[in-house]
């Protein structure tokens, strides 16, 4: 595998630029003949299709929901950054890429995270011109607010709901694709495989999830824009319908896997309420401003938390973290919740829960104060748990949220297939081993707007005219078997447990070894016990009802027939990594403080990984990071 | 809690369905009405029989895949509440709930509870947009916009396109989806150089995909999970009389 | 017709015809209040609007438009809804919709009916001809002369006039009168009856329910809803509605407690 990352030569501020000028370009009156097939419609799908079409390709959308409007970027809750600098508060480029390096602990490529850092000011002009409602001050102008720790205000956001508002102006570009007929949506489809033809990748091979049919579409690039797999652990704060399916199958037909352990684990979700427990629910991060997070000191203390004297209460983050307190990063305050329930002191029903508590908060700022900062989240917080955060602290724990791994891409965005693109959170490419907040929609929709509309005419033009192929040729024939074939076994298994059941109980496995914290040994158990599912599922799984038939139990089996292959990848990943850094925390590498040990010598690259066979080890490609603007420093939060 | 269960039963693409009773035991209190409809489908499968199909997706509240009508009301009784964050607290231990599908002619029911909204994806299509392109639009905040109004328009961007309204409405109009569309744009500069053919569009593709007339009842206001207001409707009523009365060419 | 293919240009149809029935209803009220005065005023005020001529038949005709547009509309909109949910709901609550708001088209049924009664009884009056066919007869012309009294001591009855040192008696004489309709005695000959006052209470009661949700359903219509008003205008039409009903029922009410009508 040949891992080329393409990164233009020059200064790292006119990498970009000088690009964009170098690279080909079609013909206008040429682009309609090329097809291109985009995977997903969500931030980066749904902003390329539009973008694409409206330079005059013929685009073809797919997405597995009922409308391109669904795709999961609609959760995102808090904001998208930008070097906008509008609150002249320090602001720059410079500083945005610095800090998204940093917050990735220097596991990102440098030329990457700055194009995106560039492109992030444009995707806020290009949003607030398509009609997307941005929060305003009373001057008229757009209000920004500091988020994740950052030291700047650099967030833009729609009430408590940018990712929304995001995507229904990416969705409405696309809808007016739509109506021109430039681009053809297929809803309700759900990709099951890719198809390559003479080293390129020539089109995908769908599910109709209502009629179950079978279907090849043939193009000239395919654009996977399908999202994270964190899923994997059964449950995370993605979509039920998430799945690894898509970026797995093109893993399996040689495009490499980039950085697969690198999740990200949300410290602020609701915690489990029970066995019965199909998703978590984030709460924004923005509670920590003003919540404190605590534990009792005893093991054995099941008074009501009001009950408990401050004395016998343990806010260990305050302790542990003295200067940024509550408001610790992501990967460190989710490990800190997860060492005090491991030590038998977690609250919930469950055991696995911390409290977030408002009360100092409101006693010092009062009631209405509190209502106005964060109102619609604590209606939230009670519609689901029916507890009141006014009166009683509330319960939270982390959960698997993002997933910064994913196919590897070159500065194009191409992977190691021809032809195959990747964006948004299901490529590696911008946030190294940690994601900082607000920055996934950034990401996306710099994929979708500016990148991916800009490389893909240079492969076109570079390579084309591509010799015609259509959907009787042999490649998608045998595709389309081996699809039919892969939903007939599981049909015809009719064995004693659920699809659900099986994916639980990897999704246990999965969190339990490969979760927030790591070690070889459980790693090890992990790499035992995922084939064990993996046979069981092959051998006892029950899905009723037809295959050529809207099928639920269907689909779920099918997207877990592949998350029980694909986990074996992620440890293997996990395990190969034999330091801590962001997000993947190995407890043989911390300092004593237990604070995260990278490895600079010896892992300051990306790991890409190369199928090699179901239930064989993967090979393992190194694309090795250089840095030559920023020097690698310890991340502390003390 | 011990429920009963009259659910909505419909073969995928055949015109007709009953309502089938199921018995559900050990329903807790913590469950979200699709986590108590999942473990009954768990029961079905493991009985080997064919489970429910209901649309759901994001289970958080925002992406509008979840539908059903459950004892009469789109979403439920309970206000401003998706299916998804519909808690079994809110029902009584022996309580029979009905689940039904949306009806609407515009929204055919393709298996079970799971119907197809895409007339509300081709309202889209026919003008929900600013024409823009991708490229190099001028500096955000060249543009200001009095807050007012762009909460407004915010309030009136909050729909979910989930179709609560079109199926709680007794006349099956989607009127307050459209005024949400219509109004948002209104209400922002960027909407103004499309302003009298989006209206003029978008209704048109309404009528055409069958939905029925307003009458002002105002009970997609009560069943809409995001509390959007029928006072966008009213915006919607003067923003396409003003479109009549000044188109110059027919759109 | 081709408004119908718009289902707003509907609505604006059936709210600018609803507000000209408004408006007649309001007329038609404020009117028949005079019922309460006296005979005289009553009938001098039929008498006028009889007396209209060819304006009577400009409002007649305009009135027939605009009810007809009304309700073809409706119907055609009512088709509509009926066919957009082609299978109903097995169970089906409602948090906001009326039973007013839902039955408008049962409601404007009913009062078809009953406006057609209405109109054959109280206008055409063929519905009960003995209660329609009162006339009385008015003074016309009179003339008068004024006879000299000659220093005769008159009887103060006698009207009188002085002039120049003189009296005289003024000597009426009614020199032509016309027989009109005596749309008092109607009314309260009809309304003594019971059943016809009932049937009247019923009508003017399925029109408050209509009028309850149409008035401020047209101002919605009309594009004129705003917070700050809105309640107003939901309140006001609440209370024009009832008030229109109030007037209206008052007047069986008070012909059957024998508080008007008297002695006829």
């Amino acid at each position: 595998m040949i891992l080329d990352a393409k990164i233009p030569a020059g200064p790292l501020a006119e990498k970009w630029d000088k690009h964009k000028f170098e690279m080909k370009l079609v013909n206008p009156a040429n682009r309609r003949k090329y097809k291109i097939i985009v995977v997903g419609t969500g931030l980066a799908g749904g902003a390329a299709a539009a973008s694409l079409a409206e330079q005059g390709y013929n685009v073809e959308a797919f997405t597995y929901n009922d409308s391109s409007r669904r795709a999961h970027s609609i959760a995102a809750q808090g904001g998208i950054n930008a070097a906008k600098n509008y609150p002249n508060d320090g602001d720059s480029i410079y500083r945005l890429f610095y800090d998204t390096i940093k917050g990735g602990d220097f596991r990102a490529r440098e030329a990457n995270v700055y194009r995106l850092a560039q492109v992030s000011n444009n995707i806020i002009d290009q949003c607030v011109a398509q009609g997307v409602p941005f929060a305003r001050e009373y001057g008229g102008l757009l209000d920004n607010r500091s988020f994740g720790g950052a030291q700047v205000s650099r967030t833009f956001y729609a009430r408590g709901q940018t990712g929304q508002q995001l995507l229904l102006g990416a969705y409405s570009a696309l809808c007016r694709q739509v109506g021109l007929g430039t681009v053809k949506m297929h809803t309700r489809k759900e990709l099951e495989d890719i198809v390559i033809i003479n080293d390129q990748c020539r089109g995908i091979i769908t599910r109709d999830l209502v009629s179950g049919k079978i279907e090849s579409h043939s193009a000239d690039v395919v654009i996977l824009a399908t999202g994270g797999y964190g899923n994997v652990f059964y449950l995370s704060t993605n979509a039920l319908a998430c799945n690894v399916t898509a970026t797995y199958k093109a893993y399996k037909k040689g495009a490499g896997f980039a950085n697969p352990c690198f999740t990200q684990i949300h410290p602020t979700c609701i915690p489990v309420a029970g066995d019965h427990q199909s998703k978590l629910t984030l709460m924004s991060e923005s509670l920590r401003n003003d919540g404190r997070i605590w534990v009792p000191k005893s093991r054995d203390d099941k008074r009501p938390p009001n009950q408990i004297p401050e004395e016998e209460r343990d806010y260990y983050l305050e302790r542990k973290y003295p200067s940024f307190g509550n408001l610790s990063p992501r990967d460190i305050s989710s490990r800190a919740a997860k060492e005090a329930c491991d030590d038998g002191r977690g609250v919930a029903a469950s055991g696995y829960g911390v409290y977030l508590d408002f009360a100092d908060a409101i006693k010092r700022l009062g009631k209405d104060k509190i209502e106005e900062r964060y109102g619609n989240l604590f209606e939230m917080y009670e519609r689901i748990t029916n507890d009141d955060p006014y009166t009683t602290p509330m319960m939270i724990y982390p959960a698997s949220h993002y997933t910064m791994g994913g196919i590897w891409v070159d500065y194009n965005l191409m992977s190691t297939i021809k032809g195959l693109y990747v964006g948004g959170e299901a490529n590696f490419s911008d946030h190294g081993a940690n994601r900082l907040g607000a920055s996934a929609l950034m990401q996306g929709l710099s994929d979708g707007y500016f990148v991916l509309p800009s490389t893909i005419p240079h492969y076109l033009a570079s390579n084309g005219p591509f010799e015609k192929v259509d959907t009787s040729h042999p490649e998608f024939k045998k595709a389309e078997g081996e699809v039919q074939d892969k939903m007939n076994k599981i049909m015809s298994i009719k064995g004693t447990k659920t699809p659900s059941q099986l994916h639980k109980e990897l999704g246990n496995v999965m969190w339990e070894y490969c979760g927030m914290a790591r070690n070889e040994a459980g790693l090890k158990k992990a790499l035992e016990l995922i084939p064990q599912i993996r046979e069981e599922f092959w051998k006892n799984v029950n899905v009723p009802g037809e295959s050529n038939d809207l099928n639920v139990a269907l689909e779920r089996a099918s997207r877990t027939a592949d998350f029980l292959e694909f986990a074996e990848v992620m440890v293997y990943d996990a395990l190969e990594r034999d330091e801590s850094c962001g997000s993947h925390f190995r407890t043989e590498h911390q300092y004593p403080d237990g604070e995260a040990m990278r490895n600079d010598e010896e892992y300051a690259h990306v790991a890409v990984w190369e199928h090699n066979g179901v239930g064989k080890k993967p090979i393992r490609h190194k694309e090795e990071l250089n840095y030559e603007n920023v020097k690698f420093a310890v991340r502390s939060y003390k | 809690m011990k429920l009963t269960l009259m659910i909505w039963r419909q073969e995928c693409c055949k015109k007709d369905g009953k309502m089938e009773k199921y018995f559900l035991d050990n329903v807790e209190e913590e469950m979200s009405f699709l986590e108590m409809l999942d473990v009954l489908n768990e029961r079905l499968i493991l009985e080997g029989k064919d489970p429910i199909a209901f649309d759901h997706d994001c289970r958080e509240g925002i992406c509008g895949a979840c539908s059903l009508v459950i004892n009469g009301v789109p979403h439920g009784h309970h206000k401003g509440t998706t299916t998804c964050q519909l808690h079994m607290r809110k029902f009584k231990d022996g309580d029979t709930i009905y689940v039904e599908p949306f009806r609407n002619k515009a929204f055919p029911v393709i298996k079970d509870l799971v119907v197809d909204r895409t007339a509300y994806d081709r309202i889209m299509n026919s003008g929900g947009f600013v024409s823009i392109n991708t490229g190099n639009p001028k500096d955000a905040n060249s543009l200001p916009i009095s807050k007012i109004n762009a909460d407004l328009a915010m309030d009136a961007a909050a729909c979910i396109g989930c179709g609560a309204c079109a199926s709680s409405c007794p006349n099956g109009s989607a009127m307050l989806f459209v005024a949400a569309k219509v109004s948002q744009f209104a209400l922002l500069p960027q909407g103004q150089p499309e302003r009298t053919k989006r209206a003029l569009a978008m209704v048109r593709t309404m009528d055409e995909e069958g939905f029925g007339n307003c009458t002002n009842m105002y009970e997609c206001e009560a069943a809409c999970p995001k509390n959007i207001s029928v006072r966008f409707i009213a915006r919607l009523n003067r923003e396409y009389i003003r479109a009549r009365l000044s188109e110059e060419k027919k759109i | 017709m081709s408004y119908l293919k718009s289902s707003i240009l509907s609505k604006w149809v059936m709210a600018v015809t609803g507000i000209v029935l408004v408006g007649f209803l309001i007329g038609h009220t404020v009117g028949n209040m005079q019922l309460f005065i006296g005979s005289d005023t009553f009938n001098t005020y039929a008498a006028f609007l009889q007396g209209l001529g060819e304006l009577l038949w400009v409002v007649r005709i305009t009135l027939i438009v605009c009810v007809l547009l009304h309700i073809f509309t409706s119907i055609k909109l009512k088709l509509d809804n009926y066919a957009a949910r082609p299978i109903k709901y097995q169970y089906k609550s409602y948090l906001k919709a009326k039973l007013t708001s839902r039955n408008m088209i049962w409601t404007g049924i009913m009062i078809l009916a009953f406006v057609v009664y209405h109109l054959l009884h109280f206008t055409v009056g063929t519905a009960h001809p003995d209660y329609y066919n009162h006339y009385e007869s008015v003074v016309n012309e009179k003339s008068a002369v004024a006879i000299d009294t000659q220093g005769e001591q008159i009887p103060p009855t006698f009207k009188t006039i002085t002039q120049d040192g003189k009296t005289y008696v003024i000597q009426e004489e009614v020199k032509s009168a016309k027989t009109r309709h005596n749309t008092y005695k109607m009314v309260v000959t009809s309304f003594r009856n019971p059943i016809i006052s009932i049937c009247y209470i019923i009508g003017v009661i399925l029109l408050a329910f209509h009028l309850t949700h149409a008035i401020q359903s047209a101002f919605q219509t009309l594009g004129l809803n705003h917070p700050r008003y809105f309640g107003y205008i939901t309140a006001g039409s609440n209370l024009l509605s009832i008030l229109i009903a109030v007037c209206l029922i008052s007047i069986p009410v008070s012909i059957l407690t024998g508080i008007v009508g008297g002695a006829i």
